[in-house]
């Protein structure tokens, strides 16, 4: 359950103001069925998830990181307190909670953030491919695993990047790269619920998405004054 | 005076058409319906597939369906004419949109996909592995013909599943815990991309599941798939779905998959459906 962060006080604490879903089951009803309607909603969501027609997902399969599919769709605390009908926010403690555990899982490179590639990043921020199982599995081994970047963000204007997420055009030409801005950027791609608490962007760092290397790729793209992002 | 009723007539005319919930309009006059009912950059994004409408390819898939449906199969020799979609056996006009449902026979909230094995089991004696009853993806299976012809029967009317059954409201609740269920590799739940308007991903507009009349396109399956040069299900979208969200391959006829599309089909409640459609 604390697979993807260091235990920690801060995470302790986080832990005990959470909702804890449960995972309790309605008895068997006669013939060994089950009753959903005897469920909460929250108590059927898992139960389809994992158990309904010997679970609703192929979670035996085995998945890039090592483990299986199973350890995929097991949340983590940070997903349950962010699963909230209609997208809200959970209250204000909890978001300072989550914010508390995310600096805390956070990993700075030995030595300093640094700037890697821009050309090795260009392609990374970029590429799409990566992690995906089920019926196409992304084998790894053929190919690099990219940051899927240009899915949300808009980042040199020579490609079609989503406006999810805010336009990055520009954006090392802007903030220059004071340490501070440096740090900045490398936490909102390593855990971006250290600013932005329930956020929808991925903890590329944190859920080891992107390596070290590579995410100093991709600042340098964001970054140096070389960089399409920035002319 | 006059010249200004002969304006107002069209503007009256479309409203009328477009009021009328239980019967058939073409899928290109529903999807020009909701454009003109709001502003919205994705039901607009391309003015190419609209005019290709009329011309969809997804249109012949149906007319295979039609002579398949109504031709006597399987080792019963009997046609899909005995089949209950939830209004009687054989009964389509309006059928689809009242899907998912719960059916007696089965005691089951099903959705059309697994109410089609059922009868192709059942009714027409196929065995659960015949390549026809396997084989649910791509125009030319009898899944997607038959699904096609079913669904376009139901072009132009209003979602409208029910939630009468203690089942039906049970799935359909479950599926709204697991439209905001974060989990896998990138913590991505349906609302990351379906929570807000005029988003896109890379070139693509999004469809916000909170404005219903963007909702009922981005539901509306069987679609041609442009770039996949083939007609996709339900089924095939919310399995798309969870494999690029990086969570775990959702499982064809999964009671959670029917849970979902219990919900997403809810969420569009009141607007009409557009089949079938064609999408990027």
């Amino acid at each position: 359950m604390f697979k993807k962060t260091p235990m920690a006080a801060g995470i302790a604490a986080f832990a005990t103001i959470l909702f804890a879903g449960g995972c309790a089951v309605a008895d068997a009803g006669k013939s060994g069925e089950v009753d959903y309607t005897a469920m909460t909603p929250h108590e059927l969501a898992e139960y389809l998830v994992f158990e309904a027609n010997g679970g609703g997902f192929n979670l035996s399969q085995e998945v890039q990181e090592g483990g299986t599919a199973r350890e995929r769709m097991q949340q983590d605390e940070l997903q349950t307190a962010c699963s909230i009908i209609g997208d809200g926010k959970p209250d204000a403690e909890t978001m300072n909670a989550i914010r508390a555990a995310a600096q805390e899982s956070i990993v700075y490179p030995e030595g300093g953030i640094t700037l890697g590639d821009w050309e090795r990043g260009r392609e990374l921020a970029w590429s799409g491919f990566g992690f995906r199982i089920g019926h196409n599995f992304d084998d790894h081994t053929t190919r690099e695993s990219g940051g899927t970047c240009y899915n949300c963000h808009q980042l040199a204007t020579d490609r079609t990047g989503g406006t999810v997420g805010p336009s990055l055009t520009g954006y090392g030409k802007m903030r220059g790269t004071s340490d501070a801005i440096l740090k900045y950027a490398y936490d909102m791609i390593y855990n971006p619920h250290v600013y932005f608490p329930c956020t929808h962007m991925p903890r590329f760092g944190t859920n080891e998405m992107l390596t070290e290397d590579k995410i100093a790729d991709i600042m340098a793209y964001m970054f140096d004054p070389e960089s399409p992002v920035n002319q | 005076m006059f010249k200004k009723a002969l304006l107002a007539l069209p503007v009256a005319l479309a409203i009328g058409v477009s009021a009328h919930a239980d019967s058939y309009q073409a899928p290109e006059d529903v999807l020009q319906g909701l454009i003109d009912q709001i502003d919205s950059v994705y039901l607009t994004q391309s003015e190419m597939n609209l005019m290709m409408m009329p011309d969809n390819p997804a249109l012949w898939v149906g007319m295979d369906g039609e002579e398949l449906f109504h031709t006597p199969r399987g080792p019963n020799n009997v046609s899909m004419e005995a089949c209950d979609f939830g209004k009687g056996p054989g009964v389509l006009e309006g059928a689809y949109t009242e899907m998912p449902r719960y059916f007696e026979d089965t005691g089951k909230v099903m959705d059309l996909e697994t109410r089609l094995i059922h009868c192709m089991t059942t009714i027409q004696g196929f065995a659960a592995d015949d390549p026809a009853v396997r084989q649910r993806h791509g125009s030319g299976s009898d899944h997607m013909q038959l699904q096609t012809y079913i669904a376009n029967q139901s072009s132009g009317f209003e979602w409208n599943n029910p939630l009468d059954h203690p089942l039906e409201k049970a799935m359909r609740d479950a599926g709204e815990v697991l439209f905001a269920r974060r989990a896998g590799k990138a913590d991505f739940n349906c609302y990351a991309c379906h929570g807000q308007s005029g988003k896109q991903v890379r070139a693509s507009v999004l469809p916000n599941a909170g404005v219903p009349e963007e909702w009922s396109k981005a539901i509306s399956w069987p679609a041609f798939r442009v770039g996949h040069d083939n007609v996709r299900s339900s089924q095939h979208r919310v399995r798309g779905c969870y494999y690029q969200m990086r969570q775990a391959g959702m499982l064809a006829g999964s009671d959670a998959s029917i849970a979902l599309i219990s919900y997403w089909t809810d969420m569009a409640r009141g607007q009409p459906a557009i089949l079938p459609d064609m999408k990027r």
